[in-house]
């Protein structure tokens, strides 16, 4: 378990932003700490959607229990998280 | 008694070099500091600068101009303009003299490389009176705003800003240090002089000028106006070494010199002047947009001025042009939400009426940024301030250091640009940011900015309190809604409730 600094990408915000997660957490708890700095706050919510999380650019979504250990980021990866049906 | 006609000694004078016998051509300019890339002294010899002063013209033509800028401050001192005008005015002014006063001193720093560092004995004339222009503008506006210190701690900022770790003044401290600080006396002619006065002071300054005077602010109109006559002539220099360099198998590197200070300037000038362009003067002053402006007054004047020289232009005209709609409505909605961090106070700019003007001007502003804007309004109305302030940081660019943004809503579009680099890894906010990084590595790569600081430990206590601790940003000085949120109030109507 340690801290690890990410740079968030999130869908419908307009900046990239600092978020801390543990290597614990997994992709769903990681896309709530990235949602905290932006939903709500500049993000509508869209409660009926569910949030995933894939690496910057790419078009596949991260399994949502996987951990963030096994997804082997380097410090200050840049992650984006979009809302989805499932 | 006779005096010899001007046109028969002025060339001889404004030319005048020497041969050195105590110690070599290289000892008396060292390359580091002259930059002449193999040019020979005969060649640099032939600069021409197009406007020509002496110094008797010149010192009647500045004391004319302070004795009228300051003739109107002193006339509309008992006027007290400043404690009548828009806060969104009031802003402008605070943010402005806190970004420019101190650089202009610096300024003349720079412009004192070439009077004593450049080969061509034209630049080195020309770059004194630059040296003396830059030391009177870094004095009028830190005088100016000095007289109004009474009214708030913020206006002090004209003289502390550059003197602390504010991101803002980090991110101009990073682009002033690249273009005249750190740059041999022919790159500072080229970085300074053309890619930076040459466009963008024009933007600040005649830009700004017409805005002052719409908004009745004559003090601050003549100021400034009195400044950009000063940049319009000592912007000249860049140009005649432009034109030794090409003529002289250079053209690639001129070119690359001239690409990094316009894609850098572009970048601080879109964080600074947009916002103000098109958010922070009262809706009724506005004269044209941003982007109006930019074209008219940058895009299509360095489109010609490239030409005319034999340049082209920069690869990332296209980039540039497309980001008129886009890069500084972000930097506005940052500097905005992260409000404490400036030493201004934002004006939202984002009224019913600021909507529809943002939208005539910007069309589909309201289905992108305007998205964002919905939700901070509501909150606003539902009581909801503390989720319009932030929790943490914005991503900074390695290269502008400013945030990386990108279009929000509908149009969501954001693309971190990565590099890796001895293990580390950088983030820029476009192609350009990275490429300009790319030009010299060696240069840049130690730079750490705002989140390098913050992840290193340097600021403590590791949160946002610690930040604004770390940017010397006390309670009276910390920016707050310029409006005291007002423009909020005409959407209490459509307010969802929470």
């Amino acid at each position: 378990m340690a801290v690890l600094p990410i740079c968030a990408n999130f869908e419908g915000d307009f900046v990239l932003q600092l978020v801390s997660v543990d290597t614990d957490d997994t992709m769903d708890q990681v896309a709530e700490k990235c949602a905290h700095h932006s939903v709500g706050r500049r993000v509508a919510p869209q409660p009926q959607k569910v949030m995933r999380v894939r690496l910057h650019g790419s078009n596949e979504n991260y399994p949502r229990g996987m951990k963030v250990s096994d997804a082997s980021w380097r410090a200050t990866e840049t992650v984006d998280v979009t809302f989805a049906d499932q | 008694m006779y005096k010899i006609p001007r046109e028969e000694w002025y060339d001889l004078t404004r030319a005048v070099n020497w041969t050195p016998k105590y110690v070599t051509e290289e000892e008396l300019f060292p390359e580091e500091m002259s930059g002449a890339r193999g040019i020979s002294m005969s060649t640099w010899e032939t600069y021409d600068e197009p406007y020509k002063v002496t110094y008797p013209e010149y010192v009647s033509v500045q004391r004319e101009k302070d004795s009228g800028a300051y003739s109107v401050k002193a006339a509309l001192e008992r006027d007290a303009y400043v404690d009548r005008a828009d806060p969104g005015w009031i802003s402008t002014m605070i943010a402005h003299y806190g970004a420019i006063s101190v650089n202009e001193y610096g300024a003349s720093t720079g412009e004192a490389r070439m009077a004593r560092f450049a080969k061509a004995p034209g630049n080195r004339n020309m770059a004194i009176f630059g040296a003396l222009d830059e030391n009177r503008h870094g004095q009028i506006q830190l005088y100016f705003p000095h007289a109004n210190i009474k009214r708030s701690r913020q206006w002090d900022w004209a003289h502390k800003a550059m003197h602390t770790n504010d991101w803002a003044a980090i991110a101009a401290r990073s682009f002033f240090d690249d273009i005249m600080f750190t740059r041999d006396a022919v790159a500072v002619s080229i970085m300074l002089t053309f890619g930076f006065e040459t466009g963008f002071t024009n933007m600040q300054f005649l830009g700004l000028a017409a805005d002052a005077s719409n908004a009745g602010d004559h003090t601050f109109a003549s100021l400034i106006s009195s400044v950009q006559t000063d940049e319009a002539r000592h912007a000249q220099q860049g140009g005649p070494s432009l034109k030794i360099l090409i003529a002289n198998g250079k053209k690639d590197e001129a070119q690359a010199l001239v690409d990094v200070s316009i894609w850098r300037a572009w970048k601080l000038f879109s964080v600074l002047t947009g916002p103000i362009m098109d958010y922070y003067t009262p809706l009724e002053h506005r004269q044209q947009s941003f982007k109006e402006f930019m074209v008219e007054w940058i895009i299509i004047q360095f489109e010609r001025q490239l030409a005319d020289l034999g340049l082209d232009a920069p690869w990332f005209w296209e980039d540039l042009t497309k980001g008129l709609d886009v890069t500084h409505h972000g930097m506005h909605l940052g500097v905005y939400f992260w409000r404490p961090t400036v030493w201004w106070n934002p004006a939202a700019g984002a009224s019913p009426e600021d909507r529809e003007w943002l939208e005539e001007k910007y069309p589909g502003w309201n289905k992108t940024w305007g998205k964002c804007w919905d939700v901070m309004t509501d909150n606003l109305n539902n009581g909801r301030e503390d989720l319009t302030l932030p929790e943490t940081l914005p991503y900074i660019c390695n290269m502008s250091q400013l945030p990386i943004v990108g279009t929000p809503g509908d149009g969501w579009d954001i693309k971190d640009y990565q590099l890796e680099l001895d293990g580390r890894l950088y983030h820029f906010a476009s192609e350009a940011d990275r490429w300009c990084f790319e030009q010299d590595p060696e240069r840049y790569k130690q730079h750490q900015n705002l989140i390098d600081r913050f992840l290193s430990g340097e600021i403590q206590p590791a949160d946002l309190s610690g930040a604004l601790l770390y940017m010397s940003l006390g309670p009276e000085e910390m920016g707050k809604d310029a409006h005291d949120y007002a423009w909020a109030e005409g959407f209490k109507d459509k307010t969802k409730v929470a």
